[in-house]
């Protein structure tokens, strides 16, 4: 029996508006509310609700075989609640069902892992009481801002009370080793490890759509021989499946059929004696005993890679980044909420994503919605950003 | 005495210091009694005209058959491509042309040999065609005005110049702006340029250069002899709008306002920056401009861990700059060659103290000013670190030094020039 655990991640940021250096010490709204209204929008309308709908469609169909999980940032409920709050609707129905578990995450898809302890655990804790306040449910499993992990994140994470984590099953990392079993962290062996199959995840990420690719196009049934193919033996028990997901309806839309392939899949895993569905913390009622994985440095699902440089590699990024989190005990001292929050917003992985040259040239489906011409402009709007906010900070101490 | 002025740019619509310069000029000159008739390539028709009378290039027709004409330009095709409509004709398509050219085909298919060039604003992709294509409307203009003189600023119009020379008999005055060794450093010269330079300065009767810092280049560079070299420093145009000082930030704010080229030495500006900012944490500085070498000064910032006090705002025009003088509390121009630098004369003017490089013009009339060699970042930062620190010298800077702006009159400027005028006109 192999268990296939289906989990998405959504992580809409909060976007910059430009916010020039004129602005300093004079403007503080330095989102840009148009654009985030009209993405929030349209995702919801391409992905979020006819994506949510199938999947209770799924779950009515095959109430005892198919299960998922989700990630959803605290910027993303927050975007989803100012401006689509059916979208939260859709996910508290799904939620009804039993069939779905939501993960734990970062508050603002935030980067605070590479940098240490206390703003990571801030993040994890204000995610937990969204969570809370929104759904009413308190998470056991995680899944970090683009699945980055290392030994250090997964011990802070068992210190707060994680069990499982969900992570890549990075190459470099595991060598000659499967991620098709269960791993735990070496320090803190209660903290049990998920790993994507990336090369099955991307065959639909990057490659669904491929006309250049040899397997096109991409059937439920091809795809669950490349299931049945990974297997190296039977009691090889996880097939561990983690995307975006926009990838339903946004990056492929619906002309494309994704939707159809989803559903067709799910039929085709669920009628299927060798596979069942779960989602991360049914692990713990398991009776596996899982092997140490050890991940000295972060890794992460970047690039083929597997490592953190899409977002802090470059001088520009490593320098947002110290100047961020210069302000850490700022924010500890500052009174002025919209400052702080604005702080956290900060760390979205996305803001970093947009100061990236390793992507030069190359157009990557997670960028679809480019909006400085350059890293450089990107930089310095940011930085723009972040020294009004350290002057906001440091007024109401 | 009636002058006909060949220029590039005219306010409102300027890209750099030429198009102002142009503007005091010849408002300098009328109050001097003497008539200008200013050419421009591409005039919009909202240039002020009470001191000037502009005439617009792309308006003037052009006989291609005039004896004239086939004269001073015996070589030139006579396709009439208005570049910009049809940007990329393909390398093929072009030797089609040239092909049927050779045999004579082609020119029997052009109606006519009456045609207008449309020149278009600024400095375009095809700025070598416009060039010459200037240079034709200029013949045509020179047989239609009447004047005394010819006077033609920088190197794009000097074959203006030149062929106004041919078509009238009239003495020719180029005024130098900068020369290719400002632009483009002495090792990244273009030869095309320089050569048209040079070409424009050995034609001429007489060279106006803006300092004595271009004054040696023009004679030293281009070999030009000195008894026809002049330097004629710029000024400033009188302007009664008043710059509001109002910070947005506590800090003390130090700026560098240009382009972000080799030229204007904005590295020198980020490493000062680094010094002043060792002793002094409470200071932002600001880059303000664009240019190629801004990739570069924001890589270095970021590896120097400044950006939280060093700040881009990008290009700025009218109404920004004001307000960025109006934040400033010093201003610093490294610039490694400046013919000129009008640019801290228009900081001074709003009472902001300027620290500027021994290597421009501007250097040579100013008292009012701390003078420094660009390289010497230590001396740059000291004089930064002491404008910020002790108000009664920076007082002294920003009441003496807005007092000798307004002394610096166009009007001076044009009485100067009509002596060198005067002096052409003469054949001394």
């Amino acid at each position: 029996m192999n268990r296939i655990c289906f989990h998405f991640q959504i992580s809409q940021p909060f976007r910059l508006r430009t916010y020039r250096f004129f602005d300093i010490n004079q403007e503080h709204d330095y989102f840009d509310e148009y654009q985030n209204h009209y993405l929030a929008q349209r995702l919801a309308e391409r992905c979020y609700l006819p994506a949510n709908k199938m999947m209770l469609e799924l779950i009515k169909r095959y109430p005892d075989n198919f299960k998922l999980s989700f990630s959803i940032s605290g910027s993303s409920i927050m975007l989803f609640k100012n401006y689509c709050p059916e979208v939260i609707d859709s996910f508290k129905k799904l939620l009804a069902t039993g069939c779905v578990e939501i993960t734990g995450s970062t508050y603002t898809h935030s980067i605070a892992s590479l940098h240490g302890k206390d703003a990571f655990l801030e993040q994890v804790r204000l995610q937990e009481k969204l969570l809370k306040e929104t759904f009413d449910v308190k998470p056991v499993s995680f899944c970090n801002t683009e699945v980055i992990y290392s030994d250090e994140i997964g011990e802070w994470l068992g210190e707060a009370g994680y069990q499982v984590v969900l992570t890549e099953g990075a190459r470099h990392i595991l060598g000659w080793k499967s991620p098709q079993y269960l791993y735990c962290n070496p320090y803190q062996t209660d903290v049990k490890l998920l790993l994507r199959s990336y090369r099955l995840c991307d065959d639909i990420t990057l490659r669904f759509n491929d006309r250049s690719w040899d397997q096109y196009p991409l059937t439920a049934e091809k795809y669950l021989r490349f299931l049945d193919n990974t297997k190296s033996s039977s009691d090889a028990p996880f097939i561990n499946l983690f995307w975006d997901y926009e990838t339903i309806g946004e990056h492929y839309t619906e002309d494309t059929g994704i939707f159809d392939f989803f559903r067709s899949l799910v039929a085709r895993l669920a009628a299927h004696p060798n596979y069942s569905f779960i989602t991360p913390k049914e692990v713990l009622d398991m009776d596996i005993s899982p092997a140490t994985m050890h991940a000295p440095w972060p890794i992460s699902c970047s690039g083929e890679e597997k490592d953190t440089n899409e977002w802090i590699g470059n001088v520009l990024q490593q320098e947002a980044f110290n100047q961020l989190f210069k302000l850490e005990d700022l924010y500890k001292s500052s009174k002025n909420e919209a400052a702080k929050l604005s702080w956290l917003r900060l760390q979205g992985a996305d803001h970093f994503n947009f100061m990236s040259s390793k992507w030069f040239g190359h157009r990557f489906v997670k960028r679809n919605f480019e909006v400085y011409s350059s890293p450089y402009q990107a930089f310095i709007n940011y930085m723009n950003v972040l020294n009004d906010i350290k002057i906001q900070l440091e007024k109401k101490k | 005495m009636k002058v006909l002025m060949f220029g590039w740019e005219f306010p409102p619509h300027i890209s750099g210091g030429l198009g102002t310069a142009c503007y005091g000029l010849t408002k300098g000159l009328a109050l001097n009694g003497v008539q200008v008739t200013f050419v421009m390539p591409h005039a919009f028709g909202d240039e002020d005209e009470n001191y000037v009378r502009i005439r617009n290039a792309s308006d003037v027709e052009i006989d291609t058959s005039s004896a004239i004409y086939r004269e001073l330009f015996p070589n030139a095709t006579f396709i009439q491509v208005n570049s910009r409509l049809i940007p990329y004709v393909g390398l093929d398509g072009y030797y089609n042309v040239i092909n049927q050219m050779g045999s004579g085909i082609l020119e029997q298919e052009f109606e006519g040999s009456r045609r207008k060039h449309t020149f278009a604003s600024g400095y375009g992709p095809n700025l070598m065609q416009d060039v010459n294509l200037y240079a034709q409307v200029a013949a045509e203009i020179a047989k239609q005005e009447d004047f005394d003189l010819i006077h033609a600023h920088d190197w794009l119009t000097y074959r203006a110049g030149i062929a106004a020379k041919k078509v009238s008999g009239k003495p020719l005055v180029v005024h130098i702006h900068a020369t290719e060794f400002d632009r483009s450093g002495e090792h990244n010269l273009n030869d095309i340029v320089y050569g048209m330079e040079r070409e424009g300065m050995s034609a001429a009767d007489a060279v106006c250069a803006v300092s004595d810092l271009t004054r040696n280049i023009v004679i030293e560079k281009y070999g030009i002899p000195a008894e026809k070299v002049f330097t004629l420093h710029n000024a400033v145009v009188p302007s009664d709008k008043k710059i509001v000082r109002k910070k947005n930030v506590n800090e003390k704010i130090v700026t560098f306002l240009g382009r972000v080229t080799f030229q204007k030495g904005p590295d020198y500006f980020v490493e000062t920056a680094l010094r002043v900012l060792e002793k002094d944490p409470d200071v932002r500085f600001v880059l303000a401009g664009d240019g190629d070498m801004m990739q570069h000064i924001i890589e270095r910032v970021a590896e120097l861990g400044i950006s939280d006090r060093f700040h881009f705002t990008g290009f700025l025009r009218g109404a920004d700059i004001d307000k960025m003088f109006g934040m400033s509390d010093v201003y610093v121009m490294p610039s490694i060659s400046e013919p000129f630098g009008i640019s801290p004369l228009e900081a001074m003017r709003a009472k902001v103290p300027v620290v500027i490089s021994k290597q421009s013009g501007v250097a040579e009339v100013l008292q009012h000013a701390i003078k420094v060699d660009f390289w010497d970042i230590d001396a740059t930062a000291d004089a930064i670190y002491g404008l910020l620190h002790y108000p009664a010298l920076s007082k002294l800077f920003a009441d003496k030094g807005e007092e000798e702006v307004n002394n610096l009159k166009w009007e001076n400027v044009a009485k100067k020039l009509k002596v060198i005028y005067e002096k052409t006109l003469r054949y001394e």
